[in-house]
């Protein structure tokens, strides 16, 4: 069985967004109103002479008790076996109570609008139907072998892409030596995107 | 991953609080009116209007929660009874069934008394619809099994209110929201709420003298109803101030506002609290300090969902 899993390391992300525009290439999202489903949020910490840019890389933690699951009214949002949290956007009505639900922010809306500037922008629109969106690992790519584009873009290999059913991948040593760990684990998400802290090198 | 991002949400607004408002107000309304034709004494005219502002009432909420959908076509997987089987951890789902069939069972049940209503018979496609052979038997049908339509309706008009606030709390992230308070304080306030537009109906429009009985008890279940509200409310300040920082930043939220403070805790809850109080002890000389009362309540009941959506905090870890 697969369970695939994303773990991103801040001490080697760059900022560079390359993966922000792979992204928006391979999956067409609405970037003329600033929405991704991979976005690298810049956060300036610390004061004076301390102060330093850190590059937060985010996108679906594609969870293994997804909120945006259970609170999905029509089934739209579903999940893979290998563990890929999906959208059908023909089936999504767009409440956005996936949004609202989701504690990563990683849910945005694709509105008629969009999918007539979609199709201006990109040439040809995959998708026909709005619908809220969110990242899905590229589980188009992953289908055909490929690693999800914001991966194999990455120019500082921070983010790394692997089965955590397969033992000897580095992913799953990675998450289970503990060096990489999800974001909020305390509310009972289970994400399945793990990040290397920065703060104890750099902070 | 140790500094954090705390703000609010632009997703669900005052649209949704409108939604919310008149979605509890409607199906409580319906429900209450149904439980006092059926164990008080019969009353066509409050059942009446009971159950058109229900269904008037959640057509409005409906309605603006579908114009604000993105794919409005995708609805149909919601309203198909069937979402039960394929989606029973929603509530929406839940909630939309419970809506759709409050709606059914109220209209049946209101059916009788809408057919020896001089009023309906006055308006010609209702008065041909009336006469209808399926519709009689419908009416006769509906008569015969009253308390078991009567309850149908009350029942999926207490689940439909108790939604209003289980919807709330499905978002794990926002303390405010994701805690058992949610559900009791919505549907005490949507029980409330219709008490007290039942007070505005009783006291403007089905001004029968008889029902000084009907008034008075209305008045003393609001009365409780309110205090229990403080209770909730008192209890979720203590709740938000420690705990979690999206707790307490919605406290700060909340308890800075003076729209909170004084056009939801003051005007919405503790004027008609102290309105109604004296109306039930020694009474009032005319109507106006309870119609008053009702109209504050019904404000209140507004202000409550609406704050409570724009104090929802999320905490990111970026």
């Amino acid at each position: 069985m697969t369970r695939y899993a994303m773990v991103i390391d801040l001490n080697t992300c760059v900022g560079c967004n390359a993966c922000m525009a792979a992204c928006a290439m391979e999956n067409q999202t609405p970037v003329w109103k600033n929405k991704w489903r991979t976005y690298v949020h810049e956060k300036e910490i610390g004061t004076t002479e301390q102060v330093r840019r850190r590059f937060f890389p985010r996108l679906c933690n594609h969870c293994d008790n997804p909120p945006c699951l259970t609170v999905c009214p029509t089934g739209a949002t579903y999940k893979r076996a290998d563990g890929i949290v999906m959208v059908d956007p023909e089936r999504c009505m767009g409440c956005r109570a996936c949004a609202m639900a989701c504690p990563y922010d990683a849910r945005y809306e694709v509105t008629y609008d969009d999918i007539r500037t979609g199709k201006e922008f990109y040439g040809e629109l995959q998708r026909q139907s709005p619908s809220m969106d969110k990242c899905s690992f590229c589980a188009h790519r992953l289908d055909k072998g490929l690693k999800p584009a914001c991966v194999e873009t990455c120019v500082g290999s921070a983010r790394m892409f692997g089965d955590l059913d397969n033992p000897s991948d580095p992913v799953t040593q990675l998450v289970a030596s503990g060096v990489a760990q999800p974001l909020m684990p305390h509310l009972g998400t289970r994400p399945n995107v793990y990040y290397i802290d920065d703060m104890k090198r750099k902070g | 991953m140790d500094t954090m991002t705390y703000t609010t949400q632009n997703i669900w607004t005052w649209w949704i609080a409108l939604y919310l408002f008149f979605g509890g107000l409607g199906a409580a309304t319906l429900t209450i009116t149904f439980l006092t034709d059926m164990y008080c004494r019969p009353h066509r005219k409050l059942v009446l209007w009971g159950a058109l502002s229900g269904v008037v009432l959640l057509a409005i909420s409906s309605a603006v929660l579908f114009g604000h959908l993105l794919h409005h076509a995708a609805v149909i997987y919601v309203l198909n009874p069937l979402v039960f089987i394929f989606k029973p951890d929603s509530w929406i789902a839940w909630g939309t069934q419970f809506i759709l069939w409050m709606m059914v069972w109220g209209m049946l049940y209101a059916l009788p008394y809408m057919r020896e209503t001089p009023f309906f018979q006055r308006i010609p496609l209702v008065r041909g619809m009336l006469q209808w052979p399926l519709v009689a038997w419908l009416s006769d049908c509906c008569m015969k099994r009253r308390r078991i339509v009567g309850w149908l309706a009350a029942i999926n008009g207490i689940g439909t209110a108790v939604y209003t606030g289980l919807l709330i709390q499905s978002f794990p992230a926002v303390a405010l929201w994701h805690n058992p308070g949610v559900p009791l304080l919505f549907t005490v306030s949507a029980f409330s709420t219709a008490f007290a537009y039942l007070l505005l109906l009783l006291n403007l429009f089905i001004t029968d003298e008889n029902d000084d009985d009907l008034r008075h008890r209305y008045e003393r279940m609001d009365l409780i109803l309110i205090s229990t509200e403080l209770v909730i409310l008192f209890s979720f300040f203590n709740y938000t101030l420690s705990g979690s920082e999206s707790g307490y930043r919605s406290a700060q939220l909340l308890w800075g506002d003076w729209g909170w403070l004084i056009g939801f805790i003051g005007f919405g809850l503790l004027v008609p609290f102290l309105l109604e109080l004296k109306g039930v002890i020694k009474g009032w000389g005319s109507r106006l300090p309870t119609v008053a009362a009702a109209v504050l309540v019904l404000m209140g009941g507004y202000l409550l969902r609406h704050y409570f959506m724009y104090a929802g905090v999320y905490a990111y870890p970026w």
